[in-house]
């Protein structure tokens, strides 16, 4: 990368490992968010619904100081991680936390959404035929809601490309280690004149997020192709 | 009917409007670090004079590029030389107006039940200090607090033992809450920031010929009305407004 200094091609490469990672990591979690709201009834599914959607609602910086509440150093769980032999403070698997809590809710919303639209007949039908629960879920639910899983992951890795707030509140920003994209070019238009250079890392950052969109709508078409094929 | 409704709105509307049009808060745009300070002084103005006046924090450069871009503030407060340079530079100060208001001195700090008194000087053991874990600063080449850091570091010779022992923070508040969490060993912040975290002391403060004077200039905006301004800055230079700076260990540099 010719016109970047190390430290830019550095948190360049971060953030696409850390975006990538978040959006991994969130996939699981994310897809059985969405299908509990989707398809099941119990106590607490607002408030499951409600604790979802709070990091779209809470400044990203205060978002960040409750990570560093409970998942620093001294933080309940951050103490029991350091047991386990896992440190989140001032490394980048801590910015991959914080990214993936604030791109999660709209991980859940795709998914959910798409879920919602499977026809439910196609469940009975396969429930009917005798297929357990389980496997309802991975040959008629999962398949059928691909396009909204592969939207989702994608906004996913949009959203944990750009944040900002909570990863530099939760793990600072040190450079080659969680100093992320945003994080580079936030320290840029900081300094009296920085202005151009940050400039040039936004367009960079342009570019990664448009390439991301582009490829997720092609495969996602390719998917929609595939799946109403099955159908007819 | 539908007339006499909109029109009686109208009326409502103007009455809201008129007094606003007549005497308009007088508007201080200030660096982050001042907010305890500034908004007990303004308090303190209002019982004084009647005359009330907005304050709006946050970090100098964001308040800079705000003013450039036509911000409606009457009075800026910077937290360093080269923000209210910048702003100058962009012919939007009244000229004359601006003076150095405060000073600040820059502390090492750690979480209390870990602070001991220390003389930092060149001999300070910061690597001991440290044992392993971080020093939270401000970032170092953006944030004012980060760069009198690492001046002061480089000077003492002390910049070489914690250059990849660093945690940069977005501010200088932000680096504070790390110390104060535990999270890094130990933390360079104002004298001012210490004051207000009671998670933290004070290990020593760094000799303040370390590094360039931290200094808060002040000055009147193009657009800000004297009459209205010039009040308010008298009153934060006169003893009665002074106080609240020193108390939150700033110091006064205007006699």
């Amino acid at each position: 990368m010719g016109p970047f200094t190390a430290e830019e091609t550095t948190a360049i490469w971060l953030s696409v490992k850390v975006a990538c990672w978040a959006t991994g990591i969130s996939l699981g979690p994310g897809i059985l968010a969405a299908w509990l709201l989707a398809r099941r009834t119990f106590p607490g599914r607002i408030l499951l619904d409600a604790l979802i959607h709070l990091p779209l609602v809470l400044p990203p910086v205060v978002t960040g100081y409750f990570l560093l509440l409970l998942f620093g150093r001294k933080g309940p769980i951050g103490q029991l991680l350091a047991q386990a032999g896992i440190s989140l403070s001032f490394n980048w698997t801590g910015a991959v936390l914080a990214c993936s809590v604030m791109a999660f809710p709209l991980l859940v919303r795709a998914i959910r959404l798409s879920m919602e639209a499977v026809d439910t007949r196609l469940e009975d039908a396969a429930a009917g035929l005798g297929a357990p629960p389980w496997a309802v879920f991975f040959t008629v639910t999962l398949p059928l809601s691909l396009p909204g899983i592969l939207s989702g992951a994608i906004l996913c890795f949009a959203k944990a490309l750009g944040e900002f707030g909570a990863t530099i509140t939760f793990v600072a920003a040190i450079p080659g280690v969680t100093q992320t994209l945003p994080a580079a070019i936030y320290g840029l238009t900081q300094v009296p004149g920085g202005d151009a250079a940050a400039l040039r890392l936004t367009l960079v950052a342009a570019m990664i997020a448009v390439v991301a969109v582009t490829a997720s709508e092609l495969l996602a078409r390719r998917v929609r192709q595939q799946v109403e094929g099955r159908d007819a | 009917m539908v007339r006499l409704r909109v029109s009686f709105m109208l009326v409502a509307l103007s009455l809201l409007l008129a007094p606003a049009a007549m005497a308009r808060d007088v508007v201080v745009y200030a660096a982050a670090s001042l907010k305890t300070a500034l908004d007990d002084a303004l308090t303190a103005y209002k019982a004084e004079t009647g005359a009330s006046a907005t304050a709006a924090y946050a970090a100098s450069s964001a308040l800079a590029k705000q003013i450039e871009a036509g911000a409606p503030a009457d009075i800026f407060i910077s937290a360093d030389q080269d923000w209210m340079d910048h702003v100058s530079a962009a012919g939007l100060v009244q000229s004359d107006s601006r003076f150095t208001f405060l000073g600040n001195q820059l502390a090492l700090v750690m979480e209390r039940s870990q602070a001991q008194r220390q003389v930092i000087d060149a001999q300070l053991n910061i690597t001991g200090i440290l044992n392993g874990r971080r020093l939270a600063v401000g970032d170092v080449n953006a944030v004012p607090a980060g760069r009198y850091a690492k001046a002061a570091l480089t000077k003492l010779g002390l910049w070489d033992k914690v250059a990849d022992k660093l945690a940069p923070a977005e501010n200088v508040r932000a680096a504070l809450a790390l110390v104060a969490r535990g999270e890094a060993a130990a933390g360079i912040v104002y004298a001012s920031d210490a004051r207000v975290e009671p998670g933290v002391a004070i290990v020593g403060i760094f000799p303040a010929d370390s590094h360039p004077p931290i200094e808060y200039p002040v000055a009147m905006l193009k657009g800000a009305d004297p009459a209205a301004a010039q009040p308010l800055l008298d009153f934060l230079k006169s003893q009665s407004g002074r106080r609240f700076f020193t108390n939150q260990g700033f110091t006064v540099l205007t006699k």
